[in-house]
């Protein structure tokens, strides 16, 4: 078996660690003897629906979602949503996940119109609340930054959201998860990301993959059922990767007191 | 009149008031052996007297220096302090660490008297680091003659959130400068050379002409691969590491400016130190340096070009490179008995990558020990693990252990990096995780023999915790100590 990788803008939009996703699904899948094909789709870059299996866009400043915007919607927009719509597996990130909504307007109110996979649409929380970004203090207030934990189905997710955007869904669209701690798509209504197809779309940074093996499993078979029939993966020895799971997990939720005493002792 | 004199007097209560609280807070928090109460006291003063660091600033007879960046601006801020003290300046400057504006008004308080007037000789000039996020408050409070930025990469995204938005507040701070100011840029890196443009005050650019140590593509660590000017694709000539470089942009030719402050024929001697021939406005010098590796030779070319932006000749700089003790956790040598560690301090995926290329370079295998927290000081955010190009360890290591809260993160990413996969021959399998960077730094030190290195790579709260312990039992002094050297105290 084989299976073909598109990756979303790799020198755009790969910020946060993204590249360990690819990594990732790489490995997994080189562990159980399927082959993996990585075609990297910089602007430019035309899509072939039938070719790519799995899609991931990782993360990246407003300042690239506005480089690579128009290229997502008119060189590449219509083949992806036929992939996606064909039953192709997908994982978009953070501003990948922003772009894949209607329309993302930016923190100093540009509107950038998104992919329309997700029904769903995010507002830069400076532009909801006119704050001027000038000073780093700012910037901070306006984002959710912090560990995320994601309950997905019967799984928990763990990861790191670092966005200004706020992720509104529209009525029908069916969420990721919902959130045990952090702020997810809003901050506001408890849930996580959004789910179109085999489509994800998600704030979970961490890299999501590495820590939350079940996930990457999930679209790799995802994307080889499409094309191989019902693919039931080989189950891997994942010790290392429940331990890091279960310690970020413990991380997120008790950070240790006795060290944050020691440290404001020792600077003063 | 009365009013504008009571006015002046009230302010000069406050002032004084606030020298005073901060020093008890000084007194105090060494007397209780907190540390070395280096952001406190300049915190409460500061809250006493927004005005402080500003008119403490305007009592330095010869001003004052600042220098940030993401890597690099310990080390240069230490190289310029020494050059600038050989040249007969008095140097009053900030402890690592301690690089907010608050620990910059703690340096300065100290040398006011009880009226709260500045009493620093008229030798005296400041030259302090600032962190990334405050350099437009250090800025506009203390209105430096001459700022200094070595680079700008990646760092501790849950901080400062995007490096673009560094480079902006950056850019609206350095255009505040008047004409009589001075500003020395690294002209390899694209973000930070750009800063140069449409700017009042003067430029200075400081970079690299040695094509011997180009590589031939752009890590993935690289930050910078569009044109600040027009946003299009910048093509690299050269590329030494991660960004850094000769580019020029396809576009609109903007390109990299020429340096007046070039190193070539830079002369890399394995862990040891460097060499380098510098062109500088004086005539071609040559820059001994103690401290290894391409971004050090590059840390001691700012200082050389900053240095002579005072008037300092840079035989002086060279001077005190040669002298440079490492700072906290900057290939810091430690002997404990027979044995020998390094500490090595990472922050970032271009400082880790750079270290472990350092590390990593000539024959034979390493003994390696990575320590990962995930504290403010470290990022809260460990995703810059899988950006480090831990590959390069596959068969080259002899002794391998992780450390830390995020020990079991470091272990995962070095599965997938395929260290210590053994199904493609002998490879050495890294120890379970250990949170206790302590402990596992004993057991490591035991399991490398005397005439080898234990290679210590950690991260900020991690490496900091070793060396509070390693200076508890004495082998190490510690970090804010007056006249701290730390070069190895053995026992």
């Amino acid at each position: 078996m084989k299976l073909v990788l598109g990756y979303l803008y790799p020198s755009v939009m790969s910020q946060y660690g993204d590249r360990g996703n690819v990594l990732t699904i790489m490995r997994r899948c080189q562990w159980r003897g399927i082959d993996v094909e990585v075609d990297n789709l910089e602007v430019g870059d035309r899509v072939d629906p039938r070719r790519v299996d799995l899609f991931l866009m990782g993360g990246g400043a407003d300042t690239h979602q506005r480089l690579v915007c128009d290229d997502l919607l008119n060189v590449k927009g219509d083949d992806i949503r036929r992939a996606v719509d064909d039953g192709a597996a997908a994982f978009a990130v953070c501003a990948g996940y922003q772009l894949w909504g209607h329309y993302y307007r930016t923190a100093t109110g540009h509107e950038l119109p998104g992919l329309g996979v997700f029904d769903a649409h995010t507002v830069h929380r400076a532009a909801q609340t006119g704050t001027r970004l000038d000073t780093i203090t700012k910037a901070g207030s306006v984002r959710a930054v912090g560990n995320l934990i994601v309950q997905w189905g019967s799984q928990v997710l763990v990861g790191f959201e670092n966005h200004g955007g706020r992720t509104y869904l529209h009525s029908g669209a069916q969420p990721l998860g919902r959130i045990l701690a952090g702020g997810g798509n809003n901050s506001e209504d408890g849930f996580e990301g959004c789910v179109y197809n085999n489509a994800l779309g998600t704030y979970l940074h961490g890299p999501a993959f590495p820590k939350n093996p079940a996930l990457a499993d999930y679209l790799i078979e995802a994307a080889l059922s499409r094309r191989y029939g019902s693919v039931a993966l080989e189950q891997l020895d994942d010790a290392r990767e429940t331990s890091a799971q279960q310690r970020a997990l413990q991380q997120a939720t008790a950070k240790s007191a006795r060290w944050r005493q020691l440290w404001s002792d020792g600077v003063g | 009149m009365a009013s504008g004199a009571a006015g002046r007097l009230a302010t000069t209560t406050t002032r004084a008031a606030a020298v005073n609280a901060g020093k008890t807070v000084r007194f105090t928090s060494r007397a209780l052996g907190r540390g070395g109460g280096t952001a406190l006291p300049g915190r409460v003063a500061g809250r006493i007297d927004p005005g402080l660091a500003a008119s403490l600033a305007r009592g330095l007879p010869n001003g004052c220096v600042l220098v940030t960046g993401t890597n690099g601006k310990t080390t240069t801020t230490r190289i310029m302090a020494g050059a600038a003290r050989a040249a007969g300046f008095a140097v009053i400057t900030n402890p690592e660490g301690s690089n907010m504006l608050s620990g910059i008004t703690t340096a300065l308080l100290v040398h006011a008297n009880g009226l709260g007037v500045m009493t620093a000789p008229a030798s005296a000039i400041g030259i302090f680091e600032v962190d990334e996020g405050a350099l437009p408050s250090a800025i506009r409070a203390l209105s430096p003659r001459l700022v200094v930025i070595t680079n700008l990469f990646r760092d501790q995204l849950d901080r400062y959130f995007e490096v673009d938005f560094i480079a902006r507040l950056w850019q609206q701070a350095l255009s505040a400068l008047p004409p009589s100011t001075t500003v020395v840029l690294n002209a390899d890196d694209p973000q930070v050379a750009h800063l140069g443009e449409d700017i009042q005050a003067k430029v200075i650019y400081f970079g690299l002409d040695d094509r011997q140590w180009a590589r031939p593509t752009l890590e993935h660590a690289a930050d910078s691969r569009r044109c600040p000017n027009c946003n299009h694709d910048l093509l690299y000539e050269l590329s030494f590491y991660a960004h850094l470089g000769h580019y020029a942009c396809k576009e609109c030719g903007w390109r990299r400016p020429d340096p007046r402050f070039a190193a070539w024929r830079v002369q890399l001697q394995g862990v040891e130190g460097s060499q380098s021939q510098v062109t500088t406005p004086a005539g071609d010098r040559l820059l001994q340096l103690p401290l290894p590796g391409l971004y050090n030779a590059y840390n001691a070319l700012a200082a050389a070009a900053a240095a002579s932006c005072l008037g300092v000749d840079p035989d002086l700089v060279q001077l005190a490179a040669q002298s440079t003790a490492c700072a906290f956790g900057r290939f810091e040598r430690v002997s404990v008995a027979d044995r020998q560690a390094v500490l090595l301090l990472v922050k970032n995926p271009s400082g880790f990558n750079e270290s472990l290329r350092l590390v990593l370079g000539g024959e034979g295998l390493r003994h390696l020990l990575l320590g990962l927290n995930d504290n403010g000081p470290d990022g809260r955010d460990v995703s810059w693990i899988w950006d480090v190009e831990f590959e390069a360890c596959a068969g080259r290591l002899k002794y391998l252990a992780v450390a830390g809260q995020r020990a079991n993160d470091l272990a995962l990413r070095l599965k997938y990096a395929g260290v210590g996969d053994t199904s493609g021959g002998p490879e050495t399998v890294p120890g379970e995780p250990v949170e206790d960077m302590v402990l596992a730094f004993f057991a490591a030190l035991e399991q490398t023999p005397p005439a080898d290195t234990l290679y210590v790579l950690a991260s900020y709260t991690a490496m900091w915790a070793l060396r509070r312990e390693l200076v508890k039992r004495g082998y190490l002094a510690p970090f804010y100590a007056p006249g701290r050297d730390c070069r190895s105290v053995t026992t």
